[in-house]
Order: C-alpha cells, then structure tokens, then sequence
C-alpha cells in the first residue's frame, strides 16, 4: 500500500525515470518470448499503438487518414534481438537501432508501396507463419500466398503486465497531462469556450516536455437528467460526445477528460468541475459516492484477486446499482493504447471477468461514474498500477472542488 | 464550424447539400463497382458516408466495423452510442452502440436491414479474421477491396468542398503568422508547434493534421527534413521550415514557407528563390490528365499528395507515384524542399486545386524570405 513502504513490481521500485534502452529490451524478450511460444517466425505490426510497442520510434502526432498513409511500420523477425522499422520519419527511431534495422517508409495502403514491402519481407521472414495486426487490401493483395494469422494473441499478453519502466513512463505521462490540467482550471468561468481550454491545454502541454495529444480533448457539460439528451442507444449517459466550439455558462457540470502520450505510453486524466459556482450539498454527495467505490475497489486490489471479485464489491457498495456507464466499464488499462486489457466490468460479462486474475504490473484506470437522475453525477478517473504486495497511484490530482469532508 | 460571429444569414456552405452530395457519389460508385455493402472502418470515409462528428484520436485508427452503407435500403448504419452529432437524417434506428463482446457486436450489426443477404461487400481495410466476422453477418457475402470505389467517390471535390478546404488553408495561415510571431533567437521548434496549435485552436480547430510543422535547419553538415519538433533552440541566421495544417469540417488545409531567424543572408535569398521556381513549376504541371512522372523536377524533393477528409492518395515523391493519374477538381497540397550545406533548408508548400488550364493555388501567404 502507498505510504509506507516502497511499492515494486517483481522486486524493482518503480524508477523515477524510465531506463527506455531496458525498457526496449524487455518489451522485445516479451515478444520473441510469444513468437517462440506460439511457432510464429515473424510480426508485422502497422497500428501506432504496436510499432510503437515493439520499436520505442516516435511519430509526430497526426489525424488518422494521414498517419495511415504515412505510417511506421514494425517487423520482428523471431530470434533477432531488434526490430526492423520501416518509417517515414527516421529523426524518431531509437538512438541504439542499428542502421540495418532502419528501413525507408513502407507505405502499405499503396500498391506499389504494399508490393515493395512484401519484397523487403521475403528477404527478412522468407518462409513461415507471420503474426499481423492489419491488411490493408494493397498489403492483403502482396502477401497473398503467405501463412497470416493475427497479432492480436502476441500483443495482448505482452501488454498485459508493465514494467517498472514502462510504469514510469506513464506516471510521467500522467503527470505532464496534469500540470497541463493545472493551467486549464482557472480558465473554469462562465463566457469561456471549449477551444479556448484546449488551446490553453494544448499550449502548455507542449512546454512541458517532448509529448503528444492522444484526444480532442472533452470538456462535455452534463445534463441533470437523461430526458434532456442526447438520445442513447442504451438509455444510459451520452459520453464523451466530444467538443465544439461551444460557451460553457454559470453552474455547468463538465466532464472532462483528456489524454496524452510520453515515450508511446497514454495518460488518462478525468475530472469533474463546475464552472463559476461550488457544488451543492448533493452534487458533493455524489462525489463522495465515487470516493467510496473507488475506496472499496482499492481496498481488495492487490495479486489474485480476480476482476469479478472487483466488479461485486463495486455494485455492492453503490448499493446494487452498476457504477459505470452501460457502454464502458469500471476500469480499463492504459499502455502504449489508451484503452487495453485488463477492462473490467464490460459486456464480455461475469465469466471474463473472473478469469482476468490481477498481477503485478497491471494498470486499473478506475473510472465509475455515480448518476443520479435529475440531479446529474460525478465522474473522475485515475491510473493504479498492481504492485508485488498491493496497488499504488499513478496519478496525483486533486478533486477540487469536491471535497470528502464538509468544509467548516 | 464555430465562428466567433453570429450572423443571421446562412453559412456560404450548405453541410445538408454537401452531406446529400456526398451520399449520392457514394452510392453512385457502389452501383458502379457492383457492391451491395460498404463495411468502413477509416474515419475519413465514415465522416464522407454519414457526415457525423467523431471523437478525434490522434494515430491511425485499427479496421473495425465502425460504418455500414446498405444499397438495398439506401441507409447509412452508424457506429454512435448517442446522436450528439449525428446529421439528422441518420435516424435512431441507423445507430448501433459500442460493444466489447464481439458477440453483442454481431447482434447489433446482423440486424441491420437488408445486409443478411447482401453478396458483394466492399470494405477500407481488412485484418486478420474479419471473414469469420463477415460470414456471421452476411453468410453469401464475398469480400471485395472499396477503396477504388471509395477513391472515386472522393478524389474529385465539389464546390462546397473545395470551400472547406480554403477555410482551412485560411486557418492553417493564420497559425503561419501565430508561428513567425514567435520565432526568435531563443525559441525552441516546439514553442512554435505550441503557437501553431493554440492559434489553430482558438480558431475552433483543434485537431491538427499533423504536429510535424517545424523544422530548424542546420546552417553546417548535412541538411535532412525532420517532422518532429524538438527542444532546438532557433539561433541567428537560421532557416526554419513551417509548415502548419488544419482540418475544418473534417476537410484539411494547409501552407508551408520557411523563414529566416533576424534576417536571410544572400545565400538563403538564392535557396529560397531555388525552391520557389521548382515548386512553381510543379504546381504549373498540376494538370488534369497529368500523371505523377509529370511532377519531378531537378534540384529539388518534390512530395504531392491529394488533401479532401484529410491527407489522400495519390502520394507522389520520388519514384512513389509515378502512374498516379491527376483528375478533375483534385486538391493536392505540393511540396518542395532544397537544401544547401553550410546554408540550410527551404520548404514550401502550397495547395493546389486541379481546373482546366492553369491550376488554382487555394493557399496564399506571400514570402517569408
């Protein structure tokens, strides 16, 4: 538990800095650990998320169509030691990548590109099984013929459980979306816009350190009731339904949640605030509600306790009632994706979750939601990494201005 | 999309037109390439078939089932929990919601009007396993690639949309001037990105096309472009490439110059002139019925590629896109880049609408050097 002692996971404290050439060496023993494991002689990964997961290269942020077209690509060849990134954007490659490694940009979505690719992929995994997250069709077309399965079974397992540096890297993550979330606070007044947050977000994210936006960030005000809209498919709240440009008045409860990276690895900062006024007896009712759900969760986490058992005592103390909106879920992990195994309390339901064991170096963003119809709710997450004895936070935020006890 | 007047008269763009515009090329190339269902995963071509608002994420997105064009019933379905967003003629009955369990998922897609007995099925990409996923919903189906059809629905633009894009280019220019406004002895490249995106911002975009918008050149060794802005400190002398983008509407623009820190030496006035004519000459073979083998020019990198839902194909740089055919009322943003050792780097770039004769530069900022 945090405060008394120091929290490792499989005996190493959590460094302030991560070690990222350690860090790039054990991620990729994990995945040559699966390849052998499961008869694979190759990877090809073409999503961010795992390029940059098996390579540490960095790419400047971009919208999606863009970042397709000119994408990073990763090959891991079974039994060689560093990957082979294929990338537009070779100022971004890790330092000690040697430069036989480092490959011209791919582009895959294009047929001449997905062509020349396959080629280059011939002479590195000339025959076998080859694990691959997406086709392209130009891409499915090239590597016709060749024995495809998917990555997904190499990459949910590696991903799983963090270590310790890749648990510094998102505390550091968290702690730049912080401080950024620092600035944007006082901005908090009626007459204010959504883009006006963002820009002052965005400004002072990018002061902080070497860093990338990972989402539009959400300043969504909440309607007091679900009548109000919008319309759901589920009847639950509408969440996050993104921003506009759109003014935030006196006494809208926002929903906030924004989301960076640092080295690859997401941050997730959810808050609620109020603009221009302090909440009510009941609004600070609610909060405490949360505080008291996420206090239960905390109290059971630690190696062996199973989701499920997490997912009970939640309904249980929030008194029978699922603390988390229909669509989502208690918690879910974050990683080099925003959103990644351990996700609990979804619809792949009861039987999942018991099976989903907790584990040193697993990541629980909490995130309930306390709703109370007519009279609104409260939402906030943050990030607790699984140590070898318990748990410890990742983030370190505060609620204002919510507060656990009646201010005098 | 969020202008800071509030004026009675209507927008010069009419989305309702626009969005109408869309679906009927849309269906018109289904028809003509035969496909019963588009399943569409790529956020640009979710927003040209349902025109809804999507949560922005940085990255390319992984392929999953995110929109479904029926031709049987003419319907858009659409991945969307709620209609925040949601054009109105995409009714509740079109909407399915977020599932985690690919069972559930089934559930909600199998029941989509008309897809049970669909034959042809064109999809944006593809991954591992999706027949499986494909048989479950539509057991006759074979699957077919849609991006030729979705290509030719896109590439060439109405009025409308060529008017998206100018607003953009104009937001990207305004956070040309953000930029210069702070580049000085001492700044850093990512003070200038940081300028960039907060002007883009409080413009109401605030989801940039791309972070890689500054480059400091070095003015000894070697001169290489990089797209990612760093802790470089801009000194004296220094030529830096901008290069800022912005998306309105969903449709991107953008403009690219280079600047000199407290003034260019003649040597840089030279590259800058340099880089000029070879893009001028680019953009003046930026005809319709061009092919990319047209748009090299000696001396200098040359990098095409089309701009609509954001970047597009064709990509044409290098020995890349040498066959790519130039079409009708394409915009493409083009862009040269010449270096000098002991000097730096230019880049310009300007966007480029394709109309009989002469090409239209939508772009226009005048020159940094």
């Amino acid at each position: 538990m945090p405060g008394h002692m120091i929290a490792t996971v499989e005996g190493r404290p959590i460094p302030d800095a991560p070690d990222l050439p350690r860090m790039r060496r054990e991620r990729m023993a994990r995945l040559q650990e699966q390849l052998s494991a499961q008869g694979l002689d190759g990877l090809v990964l073409l999503w961010p998320s795992a390029v940059s997961y098996a390579t540490g290269a960095h790419s400047p942020g971009a919208d999606s169509g863009r970042a397709g077209l000119f994408r990073p690509v990763a090959v891991v060849v079974a039994g060689d030691a560093m990957p082979h990134l294929f990338t537009p954007y070779p100022e971004g490659a890790p330092a000690d990548l040697s430069a036989d490694h480092l490959h011209a940009p791919a582009f895959p979505d294009l047929d001449e590109g997905a062509a020349a690719f396959a080629l280059a992929l011939a002479e590195l995994v000339p025959t076998g099984r080859i694990a691959i997250d997406e086709l392209p069709h130009p891409l499915r077309r090239a590597l016709a013929g060749r024995d495809l399965v998917s990555a997904a079974s190499v990459m949910v397992p590696v991903k799983l459980r963090k270590t310790a540096d890749e648990l510094a890297c998102i505390r550091t993550a968290q702690r730049f979306n912080e401080l950024a979330m620092c600035d944007v606070m006082p901005l908090l007044r009626p007459g204010v816009r959504q883009s006006e947050l963002t820009a002052v977000f965005l400004d002072r994210l990018y002061e902080l350190g070497d860093v990338s936006n990972g989402i539009d960030p959400i300043w969504q005000p909440m309607p007091a009731s679900l009548a109000v809209g919008p319309w759901t498919t589920h009847g639950d709240v509408a969440f996050p339904t993104g921003s506009t440009g759109q003014i935030l008045r006196h006494g809208d409860v926002i929903w906030c949640d924004t989301g960076i990276h640092y080295e690859g690895y997401a941050s997730d900062f959810g808050r609620t605030w109020i603009v221009g006024a302090d909440p009510t007896p009941r609004q600070q009712v609610q909060y405490r509600r949360w505080q008291e759900v996420v206090d239960t969760v905390l109290a059971m986490c630690k190696p062996g306790v199973t989701a499920l058992d997490l997912v009970r005592a939640a309904i249980a103390v929030n008194g029978g009632t699922k603390p988390w909106i229909e669509h989502f879920y208690l918690s879910h992990a974050v990683g080099t994706d925003s959103a990644e195994m351990p996700l609990i309390g979804t619809d792949l339901g009861e039987a999942f979750d018991e099976q989903q064991v907790l584990a040193p170096g697993m990541i629980l963003v909490l995130e309930p939601v306390i709703w109370e119809d007519g009279y609104g709710g409260f939402r906030a997450e943050d990030i607790y990494a699984i140590t070898d004895e318990g748990w410890v936070s990742l983030s370190d935020f505060p609620y204002d201005p919510f507060t656990r006890e009646d201010v005098a | 999309m969020s202008g800071l007047l509030a004026q009675q008269e209507s927008d010069r763009v009419d989305m309702t037109a626009l969005r109408a515009d869309r679906r009927g090329r849309l269906f018109a190339q289904m028809a003509a390439h035969g496909f019963d269902a588009l399943i569409l995963g790529r956020p640009a071509d979710i927003t040209f078939a349902s025109g809804a608002r999507q949560l922005w994420t940085s990255g390319a997105r992984p392929f999953g089932p995110g929109c479904i064009v029926v031709a049987e019933t003419g319907q858009v379905h659409l991945l969307s929990v709620w209609d925040e967003g949601i054009p109105p003629e995409i009714g509740h009955d079109s909407l399915f919601g977020l599932k985690w369990n690919p069972a559930n998922l089934l559930g909600e897609i199998g029941a989509i009007p008309g897809l049970k007995a669909v034959k042809r099925v064109g999809t944006d990409s593809y991954g591992p396993g999706f027949e499986q996923f494909l048989a479950a919903v539509a057991p006759d189906a074979e699957l077919f690639d849609a991006v030729p059809a979705l290509t030719a629905a896109r590439q060439s633009k109405s009025a409308a949309e060529i008017a998206l894009i100018e607003r953009a280019v104009a937001v990207a220019e305004a956070s040309l001037t953000a930029m210069e406004d702070v580049a000085e002895p001492g700044a850093t490249e990512r003070d200038l990105l940081r300028a960039y995106l907060a002007a883009s911002s409080r413009l109401g975009c605030t989801t940039p096309p791309t972070e890689g918008v500054v480059c400091a050149t070095p003015r000894s060794g070697p001169v290489t472009l990089r797209r990612l802005p760093s802790d470089r400190l801009l000194g004296p002398g220094q030529l830096v490439a901008l290069s800022p983008s912005a998306l309105y509407a969903g449709y991107e623009g953008g403009v690219g110059r280079t600047i000199a820190i407290e003034g260019a030496s003649s040597r840089a006035e030279r590259l800058a002139a340099r880089c000029r004519d070879a893009l001028d000459a680019v953009i003046d073979r930026c005809r319709v019925g061009g092919r990319g083998a047209d748009l090299r020019v000696d001396g200098a990198d040359v990098l095409v590629h089309g701009l609509g839902l954001g970047a597009e194909p064709p990509v044409i740089g290098g020995h890349a896109g040498a066959d790519a055919v130039l079409v009708g009322d394409m915009v493409l943003a083009v862009q040269a880049w010449v270096t000098e050792e002991g000097t730096g780097g230019v880049l310009l770039r300007d966007v480029v609408h394709l109309v009989d004769g002469t090409p239209r530069v939508l772009s226009r900022y005048g020159s940094t050097l």
